[in-house]
Formats: structure tokens, C-alpha cells, sequence
């Protein structure tokens, strides 16, 4: 000890540090845990259906309109008679994709965007916001209709009007939690200690901005899975015989009050995947806030 | 010790002797107390772990009695203050044993309704922060009048607390008030309803040394109008020793000394009582010296185990202190320690003082700041305005020499430490440092200065290889020796801000500051944020280390008695200018510039009560024309306002300069 | 203040202007051609030829721009592919029950959001209950949330009405059922128009309700444990006025900044749910637009509500600056 007189603890106060495993795990709770993994579960399982469907969710597999729980059908067959559940399963794996590609890309654009304007600051960011707020401002699904509208019905052209309204908030999520980190003395201390602006902005502001733009990432699988749904309901999804649960549900509605299956199952497909989104959101977001 | 017979002599000479007059610092029978806390436990639940803030708690409070509560963070101070105020249970749900009595009510067997009554009829409450405390979306008055009635009534209590033009102030929103104006509002609040008990948590703690000594006369005044009984918590005894009849010193959950406050600060005998007296830096010590430090850092709150709190950081510990001493009776005050008695008075103490910081003069490195402005841009649109934050300051360092730099709130004294570590755009005038590059900063908060993903070991390591250091081996050994020379345990480098204590995080902001030596070391109040015992042990380190590495040493402070401590230069700024500067000995023995002398007057260490300096600091908005310092002069003439004073050297002496004509040209005459 | 004001107005306007390029581009790039469109598929050459010129498709890009946003400042929408009328008739019919719906719905958003919040904030068995099923309605389609509403509501109790905007009786002024009716003082006519809104509207107000709430929530948490809560708890107000007026006014900005946000994805469910209930507002029309790509009908449903949509966060953030005074205008 070099210097006389003082004393100190070596152990790491408070906190007990287990190797590689992050500190906030070790003290939240474990439901907030489990229910944050979900996404992982659902990813799993959706890329099992083909391994899991009991039928082809395109070829009658039976008589139409068989009852849940019937001649084999765990959810009854359709007006043409697939079986139901093989038809909700790649339904299902339809819409989850779907909605990971589009929170993927807007987390793309939107962290490098946001980046890019909060780091150099300036005419670039006042131009980069300027852009953010026009699509942040646009209504969501009534511009992805018009993009749809345009560029005409199928399910690639769906995520790409629901893409181009999505990136923005995820930008400002970024650049905001950006500029508030670059306000604290972390920031300067790294520069005074000689370290340059790239390493700067990737080792020093943007891990800080992640938690945010994770809980927020998380929270948008409902929505998104949920605006899809809606689109698909509307048509504009991919064409006909393809098993999206939005469509299904549409097209099932005349057989509504006597078959009810046909219309309902896909619906609570969609159910499943919101709801794992929302549990996963809420229980990320407990966990950050243990932090 | 010196500054306690000061403080004492003082006491018993000085102005107030209404206290032992009117005798009101004994407690008085039970039935006439105001407040009476019987063996208080208080135990929270966090993650799953039990906090045991309150350990068992004695507290009485006398009729017109102003008690100060003094610990250090984690001593249960603010949660007695709480429990006093039936505020405990309102957001985390506490276990709580004991009694507690309030104005003749037991505040356990109340029902929430009773609660609020009492709160409303016989309490008061002023928090640290006014800023945070008042409502930011409602204005004054509408606050005052949910507890005060009328608006009449309102302007009667803003009135009392010496609000200038009380009606017009009604309808102001709290933002709209400087900080000394917005803790008068919180006291003038508490006031509502004559309460026979205001609690104060920590009341100028986040204000300028010359409001804080504004709003403690206020507080003395409030208690000798109105008959008020005052429980003031704070961790500075120099602020319990101005206002106080009584102290009570907690640690740990416990009160482990309680007494009469000149005979407690006299005669402490609680060994944590005298080494917290101790270690805090005081003005009249003389020249740079170290502080005497107590080992370890803080308490566990979650120690279950027996026995004194203070034992493991106590040199006269033995075995028997595993069994929890009660207060007992010594002399004139009782104390809750197995030693007291056998312990050696405070004269006998052995006292650490390291010799004087000698100067390391390698002729090589100074600081040359040459009419340096730096000024910003604020708001937009309308209100749009320019800060001044320095108007034209020069300064020449000497190698290896310690400046200490102290100003109030808005002095820009760290706009300068910014504007010499290349963080603050300069506008004119240039800062030369030879040795360019080898500037270091401390920040006042460590922890904020760490990235908070990142180990010790990445931060320190990220240095030295921007410094160009290639061989990993060469890098690894280094770290080790920065650590050894901060006195951070190597255990502790894979560690991350969050997980270390208050110490460790500036050992560690120091370790990455030192690792390639520096030059120059910027400290920006790096110690305002610690406890006492902690910020001795940082103050000694910084001096430590300037001393073997031979570092010019630029230390910004508000605190008087820290520039004492480790500077061997002070310069006094106010409003983006140095007003005074000198060698530590003639700013603070013979201050000639008047802000500097209301400055010192209004340190409450000293003994007597502080003398206010009125106002406040002139916003850096709007500079007062002339002499920026003649609005608050105590000596202003008619002309001050009209002529701005320029710095000139003392006729006594060639190294003290004065930013006041007046004084100059009294001086040559004499 | 009026600075703040004039700002806010100004780059609303300047997003709908890049709205009008946005729309502008896809119709250029639409794979429907405007001219195959209007004279179907067995048209001539010379009539194809006609019809370029009198559309002005034939002329710089720029020009056309002008020309369209010309014809946008004077109303002119264009022609619908399918019902053959201007796009402004159209609309002009039908908004008015989409205003109508999205409005019960938005209050009844608000409404449970506000209760989301406060009922969190407070704890308590029944307030988780609530949250649960309020996770679980946000985690509904919007149509499967009318399914049920239809099956057991309407088919098997028979307590609410399964489709339309007012039972045929009803009397129509300009559209708004619910306001007609209290306007001529049929209060009978009014009930029976909520009656008729009530299930479509929950349908769409659960998702944006929890997304309210949430926001509401966490913002109400912070501010409960902000200082100045303490010093009204010190003072010793009652917790519900500690709530009511100290804790609710300083976290209403940001769930109020949400309820804007909220606004726009609002309409995926809106079309879907009229298109069920066969509310004959505009989500009905755009989802009988989409299967035949009458993209006329399409932009102009989007330039109307992007407008709406615009302007109504400004309106918000206007709202938010007026109420909060430390933002001096």
C-alpha cells in the first residue's frame, strides 16, 4: 500500500459480480426474467413449424368444417378443409418474422441515423432530424395502405410501407439518449484521455443508448404484430392462398356466427405473438429499471 | 484543537447567549417535549436485502430547541427526520419498532387522517433542494395557500421570512426564483400554521456559502420569534456548531453522542465524533497540510451482526464492543461507547499531519492563462442571451505550484478549469501549457466520470494506448502501478462504476488520471460530493500524489477550508473574474478584497454566526455594470457603480492582487 | 409565446408539404397506370393518347407536381376508380363517422390509459387483475375483440347492436350521429348512436389505452417519488390531493405525447373494425378501395388524415407548452 493510513475493503462493495453474467440479472426478479427471454421461446418454436405442423397448411387434409377437436383436428379444419392449426402455425411464423424484419431494419436506420446526428451535431443532425420528424409525423398505416396501394398487394411491400414509418422513433430514442450521455463527464474524461470520436461514440455513448432502444424494441413487437395483423385483415398482406392469420380471419368472417373457429384461431395467434411481445416488453423494462 | 477552542471561546464570548439564558437545551420532562423517540428500529427491504437504517434510536426535542442531527450518508439521519414527520411509509413499506412521539401523539398508533392533521397542525418540513422540493407547475402562493389559508396569510408568512415585496411574489412559479429565495419559501411554508416542530433536512446544503449563511440566521430568527422547535440534519458541524443548542452525532443507525453543543464540540468523546472533527479541513489550520483520516469507507447498513457500528472502523475497538454500548451519562453529555472514558482527550490524540506540500520545481511545466474569455449562447428565439462565464482572466502557475480557485455559484471558476483542460470553447485570450497533452481532470463526480459499461481496467488500459503505449505487458504493469499508487485493490479492476463505493470511484477516476503522470492536474471539486471522512482521505491522496509526481495542481472549490488545505495559491473569482488573489496565507488571514472577506465571514465554521453577505450572485446574464461585486458591498461608493476595477497588486505585498481601487489606494496611503 | 406558437404551425406545415411529395412520388410510381384506370382495358390508342394530354401526364415532372398540388389547395382529390365520383364527395360523406368513431374511441383510450395508470400507481389486488386484462385486450386484434363482442353481445344476449352507425330510424344531419341527435335533443337518437359506437370503439381503444397508460404510469411513478410530492405529503394534504393536484398535472406531458403518436397508428384498427360493423366511415371506404387499388381514393384518404394527424400533435404540443410555465415563450 503506498499510501500510510489508508484502509480500505478489497472486495467490491454491494454488488456480488458473477463472470460474465451482467449485474442486472443477478438482483432482478426471476419473473421479469423468464418473461424477457419469451421473444427467444417464440423465435424457437416458430422456426420449428415445419417440424411441429401436423399438416400442409396449403392442401385439404380432410372434410371442411370439422370442430376443433375432431377427427384429429386440434382446431378444426377450414371451409376447404386444411387443418386449421397447421394453417395458424406458419401463420404465426409469417407474422413474427415479419415483425422482426421490420423492427430490425428500423433499428438499423434508426441507430445509425440517430447516431450519425447526434455525434456530428450541427447542420447534419438539424438535416437528419428534419427528415426523422417528417416520417415521425406521417400516420404509420395509413402510409404504409398508400405505399402498399402503390406498389401494389404482397407481403414484402407491406413491411416496407410499415419499414419507412418505423425507423424514426427509434432515431430519436438513439440521438436523444445520445445527447444525454454526451452531457455527462464520462464523455470528457474519455477525451481527455485521449481517445478519439469513433471509439468514443462506439465504446462510450452508444452501449448507454441500448437499454432504452431495447425496452422500446420490445414494446413495438405487439404494436407491430398488431398493425400487421390489421393490414392483413384489410388485404394487404401476401395473395390468397397463403396462411396469414390477418387474411384468414377476413376471409372467415361470413362463417362467423356458425364456424366460428375459422374466423377466431387466427386471431388468437395473433394473441399469442402480441402477448409475448407486451410480457417481454414489460418485463425488460422492470429489469432496466432494477438497474 | 485549535478550531474547536476557537469555536468555543467564541461561542461563550460572542453575541448569543440565549441558549444557556433560557436553559432550554436540557430536555424537559416527558410531558412537555415535543418530540420524544424511544428505541426507534427501522428496517427496509431492497432486492431482497434488510436495511437497517434505524437501530434503535433515543431522540427528545424541548420546547424552542434547535437540535442538530449529524452523521455522515447511511447514519439514519434523514429516516429519523422521516419517522418524525410520519413520512416513512410512503414509498418503500419499512418495518418499523419503537416509539415515536410527536407533539403528544404516538405517531405508530395514528390512523393516516391523524397523520395529516398533525402534519398539517403541529409540523414543518424544509427538504435539501428547494428547487426540487417546490411544485415546478404551480405558483408560490397556490402552494403556500394549501397550507396557509388566505392569500393575506401568504403574504404575512413571505413577509416573516424576509421575502422582498411579498404580494407580487404570489403569483410567481418557484423557477422564477433565485435558490436563497426559494428555501425561504420552504421555510415560509413550513412556518404555515405555527408548528410546534420543523424538521430541516439538510436546508443549505445545496446553496452558496452566502445564502447559506442568509438562511441560517433565518433559521436562528424563526426559532427566537415564533418559539419554534427546530430538528436540523446535516452532515457539516460547522453548520450544527452555529445554530445548534444541542447536537446529536449518529452513526450507523445509532446515536452515538449527544450533548450541549459547545460542550460536545468541546470535549467530544465518542471516537467517531473526534475523528470526524478531525478530519474535516478547516480554515484556521495553517499552510497545506493532510487531514487525519479514519480507515475504511462508510457503514453496512446491512450488517446483521451485534455490537457498535463504528467498531470496525475504530482504533480503540476491542472485543467488547461486539456488545451494542447504550447511551450513557459522561460529564455533560452522554455517549454510547464501551472506551469513552479510557479514551485520550482530543489534545492527546496523535495527530497525522504530514509536512507542508513542498513545491517540486523542475522548471519545465506551467500554466499560462492570458485574458482568457469564454462566453455562451442561452436560450432561443426572444429570450436569447449571452452568458459571460470569464471576462479576461489572467493567471501564470508556477511549476508544480497548487492553486486553488473559489468563487460562488456563476463565478466561472469551472468554466476556467474547463477552458484550461481544452472542454470549454475560448473566445479570446489563449491558455498555454508547456507539456502540451499532459492535462488530467478530476470531476467532482467520479462515478459520472467513469463510463458506466466499461472496468477500471478498460479505462485505465484505453489510456495508456492512446498515450502509445503498444506492449500489453508493459500497459498491464502500469495499471498495477497506478492502482498501488491511488490505493485501489488490483480485485477491483474488472470492475464497473456501478459496483465500487463513493472511495473507490475517485481512486479510480484518479488511478486513469495518474497512470501516464500528468503534468497538470484539473480537480474540479472533486471532494463537495463525499462525506467528511471521505473527502479527507481524497484530499490527502490528491496531495500525495501531487507531491511524488511532482504535478502543478489547479483545485476549484466553493469551500474555503479546503483551498486551505491543499493550495499554496488561492484566486477568488466572482462573476467571471478573479477579484483577489494570493498565497493561501493572505487570501484567508488577510483577505483585502470585500467579497473575499464576506466571503470568509460567511463560513459557518468559524465559531460565530455567520456574517450574511446580502443577496445573492448576480446572474452571469447580466453582469451589474462597473464593479460587478457593488450591488452586495458592504463599502460601496457612488462611483463603483460607474468605474470597473481593474487587478492590481497590493502596496504590502507583491504577490497579492486586488480587484478593488478603494482598497488599493487605502493601503498605499496608509 | 405567439413565437412558439407561429413555429409549431410553420413546420406542421412544411411536414405536410413533404406529405404531398410523398404522395405525389407513389402515384408516379403506382403499377396502376391513372389512364388504364379511368378508360378500363379495352380503350383505343388515340383515346389513350387523349387522356395522357388531358391529365397532364405528359409534362414535366415539376409542372405536374404543381398542377396536383394546385388541384389539392382547391379541393380537387381526383376521381375514384370505383365509385367514379371526386374523392372529395366521397370523403366528405364518410368522414364524418370515422371523426365520430375515433373520437368515443379516443375518449374511451384516455379514459382506461388514465385508469391504467392510476390504478398501477396505486397497487392492490384489483389493480393487477386490471392490468392483466388490460394486457391481455392490447394484446387482441382489434377483430378479434369485435368477434366476441358480435358472438356473445350481439348473437347470444343480444344486448348490443352488431352493425351500422344508427338504427335505421335514427336522423341524420351531417353525419355525426351522436352530436345530431343531442343537437335536435333526441337523446334517445344520441344513446342509441354511443350504443351503436360503443363495441367498434373499445375494439380500437385497447391497444393505444395500454400504450397510454404505460407512458402515464411510469411518468406518475417518477413524479410520486419527486421531491415535491414529499413536501405536499409534509404539508399534510390528503394522498388524493397530493394525486390530484400536485403528482397528475407535472405527468400528463408525456402520455399526452403518446395519445398524439397513439392517434396514427389508431387507423389500422379503424378500417378494419368499420369494414366489420360495416360503419360506413373512412376505413369502410379504404378497405373497399384496397382489393381494386383505387389509389385516388387511397392518397386522398391519406392526405386527409396525414393532415389531421399533423395537425392535431401540434395542437398537442401547443396544449403542453401552454400548460407547463417553466417554457417561456
Amino acid at each position: 500500500m503506498a499510501i500510510a493510513g489508508v484502509y480500505q475493503s478489497g472486495q467490491v462493495s454491494r454488488k456480488r459480480v458473477l463472470p460474465g453474467v451482467p449485474e442486472f440479472v443477478v438482483q432482478s426478479s426471476k419473473g421479469s426474467l423468464v418473461t424477457a427471454a419469451l421473444p427467444i421461446l417464440m423465435t424457437v418454436v416458430v422456426l420449428l413449424v415445419p417440424v411441429i405442423a401436423p399438416h400442409s397448411p396449403l392442401v385439404p387434409a380432410g372434410p371442411a368444417f370439422v370442430p376443433p377437436g375432431h377427427g384429429g383436428f386440434l382446431l378444426g379444419t377450414d371451409s376447404v378443409g386444411r387443418d386449421e392449426l397447421s394453417r395458424v402455425l406458419y401463420g404465426m411464423r409469417t407474422s413474427w418474422f415479419s415483425a422482426l424484419a421490420v423492427i430490425a431494419s428500423g433499428l438499423v436506420i434508426g441507430i445509425t441515423v440517430g447516431a450519425v446526428a447526434a455525434v456530428a451535431g450541427g447542420w447534419v443532425d438539424a438535416l437528419l432530424m428534419r427528415i426523422t420528424d417528417v416520417f415521425l409525423s406521417l400516420p404509420g398505416p395509413v402510409l404504409a395502405i398508400a405505399v402498399v396501394s402503390a406498389l401494389g398487394p404482397g407481403l414484402v411491400h407491406t413491411l416496407i410501407g410499415v419499414g419507412i414509418v418505423w425507423w424514426p422513433f427509434y432515431a430519436r430514442i438513439v440521438r436523444g439518449e445520445i445527447r444525454a450521455l454526451a452531457a455527462r463527464p464520462h464523455l470528457e474524461a474519455a477525451k481527455m484521455s485521449g481517445v478519439g470520436p469513433i471509439r468514443r461514440t462506439v465504446r462510450h455513448l452508444l452501449p448507454g443508448a441500448l437499454p432504452a432502444l431495447v425496452v422500446t424494441a420490445s414494446l413495438d413487437i405487439g404494436n407491430l404484430v398488431l398493425t400487421l395483423a390489421g393490414l392483413s385483415f384489410l388485404g394487404l398482406g401476401a395473395p390468397a392462398p397463403a396462411p396469414e392469420l390477418g387474411a384468414m380471419s377476413a376471409r372467415n368472417l361470413t362463417f362467423l356466427l356458425q364456424d366460428y373457429w375459422t374466423a377466431v384461431a387466427p386471431g388468437v395467434g395473433i394473441l399469442v405473438l402480441a402477448l409475448v411481445g407486451n410480457m417481454a416488453g414489460d418485463g425488460l423494462r422492470n429489469l432496466m429499471k432494477d438497474r | 484543537m485549535m478550531d474547536q477552542m476557537r469555536l468555543i471561546r467564541q461561542r461563550q464570548s460572542g453575541s448569543r447567549k440565549t441558549t444557556s439564558e433560557r436553559g432550554m437545551a436540557i430536555p424537559g420532562s416527558p410531558d412537555t417535549l415535543v418530540a420524544a423517540v424511544h428505541a426507534l428500529k427501522v428496517t427496509f427491504e431492497r432486492a431482497g436485502t434488510r436495511i437497517f437504517a434505524l437501530r434503535g434510536v433515543d431522540l427528545e426535542i424541548a420546547p424552542s430547541e434547535i437540535v442538530a442531527l449529524v452523521g455522515e450518508s447511511g447514519s439514519g439521519k434523514s429516516v429519523l427526520g422521516l419517522s418524525l414527520l410520519g413520512l416513512l411509509g410512503h414509498n418503500s413499506k419499512p418495518e418499523i419498532e419503537g416509539e415515536i412521539e410527536v407533539v403528544g401523539a404516538q405517531i405508530g398508533s395514528l390512523s393516516e387522517p391523524q397523520l395529516r392533521r398533525l402534519r398539517r397542525e403541529s409540523l414543518g418540513a424544509v427538504f435539501q433542494d428547494p428547487m426540487t422540493s417546490l411544485n415546478p407547475t404551480m405558483r408560490i402562493g397556490k402552494q403556500l395557500a394549501e397550507v396557509a389559508g388566505s392569500a393575506e396569510a401568504c403574504i404575512d408568512l413571505l413577509r416573516s421570512v424576509g421575502i422582498p415585496d411579498p404580494a407580487r411574489r404570489l403569483s410567481a412559479y418557484p423557477f422564477e426564483l433565485s435558490g436563497g429565495l426559494r428555501q425561504r419559501v420552504m421555510i415560509a411554508m413550513a412556518l404555515a400554521g405555527s408548528p410546534k416542530l420543523i424538521v430541516a433536512d439538510e436546508p443549505t446544503t445545496a446553496l452558496d456559502v452566502t445564502v447559506q449563511a442568509q438562511i441560517l440566521e433565518l433559521i436562528r430568527s424563526v426559532r427566537d420569534r415564533f418559539g419554534t422547535s427546530l430538528l436540523l440534519i446535516t452532515h457539516d458541524l460547522g453548520v450544527a456548531a452555529t445554530v445548534a443548542d444541542r447536537v446529536v452525532v449518529m452513526y450507523g443507525g445509532r446515536v452515538v453522542e449527544t450533548g450541549r453543543a459547545e460542550s460536545l464540540l468541546r470535549e467530544p468523546k465518542h471516537p467517531y465524533t473526534r475523528a470526524l472533527l478531525r478530519s474535516r479541513a478547516t480554515l484556521d489550520a495553517s499552510g497545506p497540510r493532510r487531514l487525519t483520516m479514519l480507515r475504511g469507507e462508510g457503514v453496512d447498513s446491512r450488517s446483521e451482526e451485534p455490537g457498535c457500528s463504528f467498531a470496525p472502523r475504530c482504533e480503540l475497538a476491542f472485543d467488547g464492543c461486539a456488545v451494542t454500548p447504550e447511551l450513557e451519562i459522561a460529564g455533560d453529555h452522554r455517549v454510547a461507547c464501551w472506551r469513552a472514558e479510557s479514551a485520550p482527550g482530543p489534545e492527546a490524540d496523535p495527530l497525522v499531519h504530514a509536512p507542508p506540500v513542498v513545491a517540486v520545481s523542475k522548471g519545465l511545466s506551467s500554466v499560462r492563462i492570458n485574458d482568457v474569455a469564454v462566453s455562451f449562447k442561452v436560450g432561443r428565439g426572444g429570450s436569447q442571451g449571452t452568458l459571460k462565464a470569464l471576462r479576461g482572466v489572467t493567471l501564470d502557475i508556477e511549476p508544480g505550484g497548487a492553486l486553488a480557485i473559489v468563487g460562488e455559484s456563476g463565478s466561472g471558476k469551472s468554466t476556467l478549469l474547463r477552458a484550461i483542460a481544452g472542454l470549454a470553447p475560448v473566445a479570446s485570450g489563449g491558455v498555454d501549457i508547456s507539456g502540451a497533452g499532459k492535462v488530467q481532470m478530476v470531476f467532482q463526480d467520479a462515478g459520472a466520470s467513469l463510463t458506466p459499461w466499461m472496468s477500471v481496467e478498460e479505462l485505465l488500459e484505453e489510456r495508456l494506448i492512446a498515450c502509445g503505449v503498444r506492449d500489453r505487458k508493459e500497459r498491464h504493469r502500469r495499471i498495477l502501478e497506478a492502482c498501488d499508487s491511488v490505493g485501489l485493490y488490483q480485485q477491483l479492476l474488472p470492475a464497473k462504476a456501478g459496483q465500487l463505493s463513493g472511495g473507490q470511484r475517485q481512486r479510480a477516476a484518479l488511478a486513469r488520471a495518474v497512470v501516464v503522470a500528468p503534468e497538470v492536474l484539473l480537480c474540479d471539486e472533486p471532494t463537495s460530493a463525499l462525506d467528511v471522512s471521505l473527502a479527507a482521505i481524497v484530499l490527502n491522496l490528491i496531495a500525495d500524489l501531487r507531491e511524488r509526481l511532482g504535478m502543478t495542481l489547479l483545485f476549484v472549490t466553493h469551500d474555503l477550508a479546503v483551498a486551505r488545505v491543499v493550495a499554496d495559491h488561492v484566486a477568488v473569482m466572482y462573476l467571471g473574474e478573479i477579484v483577489e488573489v494570493g498565497t493561501t496565507e493572505q487570501i484567508l488571514n488577510d483577505p483585502r478584497h470585500p467579497y473575499t472577506k464576506s466571503l470568509i465571514a460567511a463560513v459557518p465554521e468559524s465559531g460565530h454566526l455567520p456574517v450574511p453577505l446580502k443577496g445573492e450572485p448576480a446572474s452571469p446574464l447580466s453582469i451589474p455594470s462597473g464593479c460587478s461585486f457593488h450591488p452586495r458591498c458592504p463599502s460601496a461608493r457612488s462611483s463603483c457603480g460607474e468605474t470597473s476595477q481593474i487587478l492590481k497588486v497590493s502596496p504590502l505585498s507583491r504577490g497579492h492582487f486586488i480587484r478593488c481601487e478603494p482598497v488599493v489606494e487605502e493601503l498605499t496611503w496608509r | 409565446m405567439g413565437l412558439f406558437i407561429l413555429r409549431r404551425l410553420v413546420s406542421a406545415l412544411g411536414v405536410i408539404i413533404a406529405l404531398t411529395v410523398v404522395v405525389f412520388i407513389l402515384q408516379k410510381i403506382s403499377h396502376t397506370s391513372p389512364v388504364h384506370a379511368l378508360l378500363g382495358p379495352g380503350a383505343s390508342q388515340a383515346a389513350i393518347h387523349a387522356e395522357t394530354i388531358k391529365l397532364g401526364l405528359n409534362k414535366p415532372l415539376l409542372t405536374q407536381f404543381l398542377h396536383y398540388l394546385d388541384g389539392l389547395i382547391h379541393g380537387n382529390l381526383g376521381i375514384s376508380y370505383r365509385t367514379r365520383r371526386p374523392v372529395t364527395a366521397d370523403l366528405i360523406e364518410f368522414l364524418p363517422a370515422t371523426v365520430e368513431l375515433a373520437l368515443v374511441a379516443l375518449i374511451l383510450a384516455i379514459g382506461l390509459g388514465a385508469l391504467f395508470g392510476l390504478l398501477a400507481v396505486r397497487g392492490g389486488a384489483a389493480a393487477r387483475i386490471f392490468q392483466v386484462v388490460m394486457l391481455l385486450g392490447a394484446s387482441t386484434p382489434g377483430y378479434l375483440v369485435a368477434f366476441a363482442g358480435l358472438v356473445f353481445l350481439y348473437s347470444h344476449l343480444h344486448i348490443l347492436p352488431a352493425t351500422g352507425e344508427a338504427s335505421p330510424s335514427g336522423q341524420f344531419q351531417t353525419g355525426f350521429v351522436i352530436a345530431d341527435n343531442l343537437i335536435a335533443g333526441d337523446l334517445g337518437g344520441a344513446w342509441d348512436g354511443l350504443v351503436h359506437a360503443i363495441l367498434p370503439a373499445l375494439s380500437i381503444a385497447l391497444v393505444p389505452a395500454v400504450s397510454i397508460g404505460r407512458v402515464f404510469k411510469s411518468s406518475l411513478e417518477g413524479t410520486l417519488r419527486s421531491d415535491y410530492v414529499r413536501t405536499a405529503r409534509a404539508k399534510g394534504l390528503s394522498e388524493r390531493r397530493v394525486i390530484a393536484f400536485h403528482a397528475i398535472r407535472n405527468s400528463v406531458s408525456p402520455a399526452l405525447t403518446m395519445t398524439g403518436l397513439q392517434l396514427g397508428l389508431m387507423f389500422a384498427g379503424v378500417a378494419v373494425v368499420e369494414e366489420i360493423f360495416a360503419w360506413p366511415g373512412i376505413g369502410y371506404y379504404t378497405a373497399q378501395a384496397i382489393p381494386v387499388s383505387d389509389f385516388p381514393a387511397i392518397s386522398g384518404v391519406t392526405l386527409v388524415l396525414g393532415v389531421g394527424y399533423v395537425l392535431i400533435n401540434a395542437l398537442v404540443d401547443i396544449a403542453q407548452s401552454l400548460a407547463d410555465p417553466r417554457i417561456k415563450l
